[in-house]
């Protein structure tokens, strides 16, 4: 035991200097910065001018400002985050075929899941680093509001949030081990992130239990209830699902695909 | 210290390797031997376990490759054909790395990482980032991840590929300094490493080991052995008639020649088991009257062996230019050989007169 716990860090430890030493990263989090500044503020002056113009208006019903904004906010990060998942899970292994070190760590006393699962919590990580300087503005934001925003409603909508970057980073891992092209990598992950996304939609269109059983798995529905604040069992395992299914397919395949080629 | 037996991996309906079956004793260095994609890579991904086998074992170091594959992956240092490194870190971060998945404790680390960049000569480059290396230097770091765990067993796949001829000798030095502590496969296509490098050798062939000797050995096993390269002034029939009759002599064959017409160049064959003396050779053309221009001793080398066993067509007779690169290579062993013939050379000339 430990010494699989010495290799996931081992991996884990890799992985994310990787991930600090390329640029291609730096460029991600710049660009996901940058939206998720402008949108932050967009937002923001978006739920002024609402509230304002319901106070001066003399609106009955408060309206809650602060929720509308969290609400609004991990939605847009968690839409930025559609397109910005795919890059960052592209290289997991793809890079890894294409350098051939795969050889050296299928030859190495270490299991193929131990791989996977360091490898995924490295790249959990730098999303999780690239979400840190964002909380700081929302902590300002937050404080200022009256009355104030419940402090569980505000980490269960950023666990969500995590939660939902596992799963997709997941899968995308797994998609990653398929091909040596990071290119083909990140596209394939995004359509299947999108259907996943979508699913919801096509489920109700469908109806009846097979239309329900569609509507289950969409990633959408889940997060949307942690965002608010709902903390559904059924969405926990949904995201747990992802995840250890994205991890088991990615030892299964580097696996099968080692035996079938030269 | 490692015993492979009746190894088979079949794709489909073409079979990789067929029946592999070898043994290398401690502290040995085998040289694996054979055209390109005659499955040398095949039988040493098997044996590494990133391959498994479609039939037949393998042990290495007591250890099966199929039940006790963590064991034997822990007791196997490999070097694949294109080095594995991470262009993002540094030497001794990469070194650093591999020890760790390689399962060595924290305490041992940075002690291996050490001494293998020692044996590799890389500690002068030890902070240099992978990706800034040039191909000879990262050869040098993938031998070092081969080796930082101190592995009983080393597998290189190529590892002098791609380099220039100094980095070449330079490897092949480090390699040799492996064995003993180590027992080393290499597999290699560049047959002068083979004779300087390993103390045995296995040739394979579509996915067959078709031999396996010491180099030496595997010379002299083979049909023909030594011979003599004659440049005589007579004509063929006359040469081959005072010849022939020599106990020792297999064939008297013609080497096509741009020559004058009066002179005549021919490789005199030995029979198997008879050691051919030039002073016979040269007795028997003095007293047949005939002048003797040149001799020559030509050894059969590696290329020839492996010529004659991985080539397809039944004949195996060598062609011109087979014989070309076998004269160019015989050419170290030379010195000694033209002395023999110096008694015989005084004879020609007085003939000659």
């Amino acid at each position: 035991m430990r010494i699989i716990v010495a290799n996931i860090v081992a991996i884990y430890r890799r992985e994310l200097q990787s991930y600090f030493a390329s640029p291609l990263a730096y460029l991600v989090a710049g660009i996901f910065w940058l939206l998720a500044g402008f949108f932050f503020t967009y937002i923001l002056e978006v739920t002024l001018a609402r509230t304002t113009f319901a106070d001066a208006s003399g609106y009955q019903v408060p309206i809650d400002s602060a929720t509308q904004l969290l609400q609004g906010f991990l939605g847009i990060l968690s839409s930025i985050a559609l397109f910005i998942l795919p890059i960052l899970s592209m290289g997991l292994y793809a890079e890894e075929r294409k350098r051939g070190t795969l050889e050296l760590l299928a030859t190495s006393p270490i299991t193929n899941w131990a791989v996977a699962v360091g490898k995924l919590l490295a790249v959990l990580t730098f999303f999780v680093s690239l979400l840190l300087p964002l909380l700081v503005y929302e902590a300002i934001a937050y404080s200022t509001t009256n009355p104030p925003l419940s402090f569980g409603v505000i980490v269960l909508g950023h666990i969500g949030l995590v939660l939902l970057a596992a799963a997709v980073l997941s899968l995308g891992m797994f998609i990653s081990s398929l091909t040596d092209s990071t290119i083909l990598a990140a596209l394939f992950t995004f359509a299947l992130i999108l259907f996943l996304w979508v699913i919801d939609g096509v489920g109700q269109e469908i109806g009846g239990p097979l239309g329900d059983a569609l509507a289950h798995l969409s990633l959408l529905k889940h997060y949307g209830n942690l965002a608010q604040g709902i903390l559904d069992t059924s969405s926990l395992i949904l995201f747990a699902s992802y995840i250890v299914l994205g991890i088991f397919l990615t030892a299964q395949s580097v696996d099968a695909f080692r035996f079938q080629r030269s | 210290m490692i015993e492979v037996e009746h190894l088979s991996k079949i794709y489909g309906n073409t079979a990789a390797i067929a029946d592999v079956t070898f043994g290398v004793e401690s502290g040995e260095i085998l040289g694996f031997l054979g055209p390109n994609g005659a499955g040398k890579t095949t039988t040493m991904r098997i044996l590494t376990g990133y391959l498994p086998a479609t039939a037949g074992t393998a042990k290495v170091a007591g250890y099966d490759i199929h039940t006790d594959s963590m064991a034997v992956r822990q007791r196997i240092g490999y070097l694949p054909e294109t080095p594995p490194l991470y262009p993002e870190m540094t030497i001794e971060g990469f070194l650093h790395f591999v020890a760790q998945i390689k399962g060595i404790s924290a305490g041992d680390r940075a002690h291996r990482v050490e001494t293998a960049m020692a044996k590799t000569n890389l500690l002068d480059r030890r902070q240099t980032l992978i990706r800034k290396l040039s191909k000879g230097y990262r050869q040098r770091v993938g031998i070092a991840q081969a080796i930082v765990h101190d592995p009983p067993v080393i597998i290189l796949d190529e590892p002098t590929v791609g380099l220039d001829p100094r980095q070449i000798i330079e490897v092949r030095n480090l390699i040799k300094n492996l064995a003993g502590d180590h027992t080393v496969i290499l597999s290699t296509h560049i047959l002068p490493e083979v004779s300087m490098t390993c103390n045995r050798v296995a040739i394979i062939n579509k996915g067959r080991v078709v031999a396996t000797n010491t180099p030496t050995e595997l010379m002299a096993q083979m049909a023909g052995g030594a011979g003599y390269e004659l440049e005589i002034e007579g004509d063929l029939a006359h040469i081959q008639q005072a010849l022939q009759p020599l106990p020792s002599v297999k064939s008297v064959e013609a080497i096509a020649t741009e020559l004058p017409t009066e002179f005549c160049q021919v490789r005199v064959a030995s029979e198997p088991g008879h050691t051919l003396m030039g002073k016979d050779l040269a007795g028997a053309i003095v007293a047949a009257g005939l002048g003797l221009h040149e001799m020559r001793r030509v050894q059969v080398t590696l290329e020839k062996v492996f010529l004659e066993l991985t080539t397809e067509e039944p004949d195996a007779a060598p062609t011109e230019a087979d014989s070309a690169i076998a004269n160019a290579t015989a050419a170290p062993s030379e010195p000694t050989a033209s002395d023999r013939p110096d008694p015989a050379e005084p004879n020609a000339p007085e003939e000659d007169a």
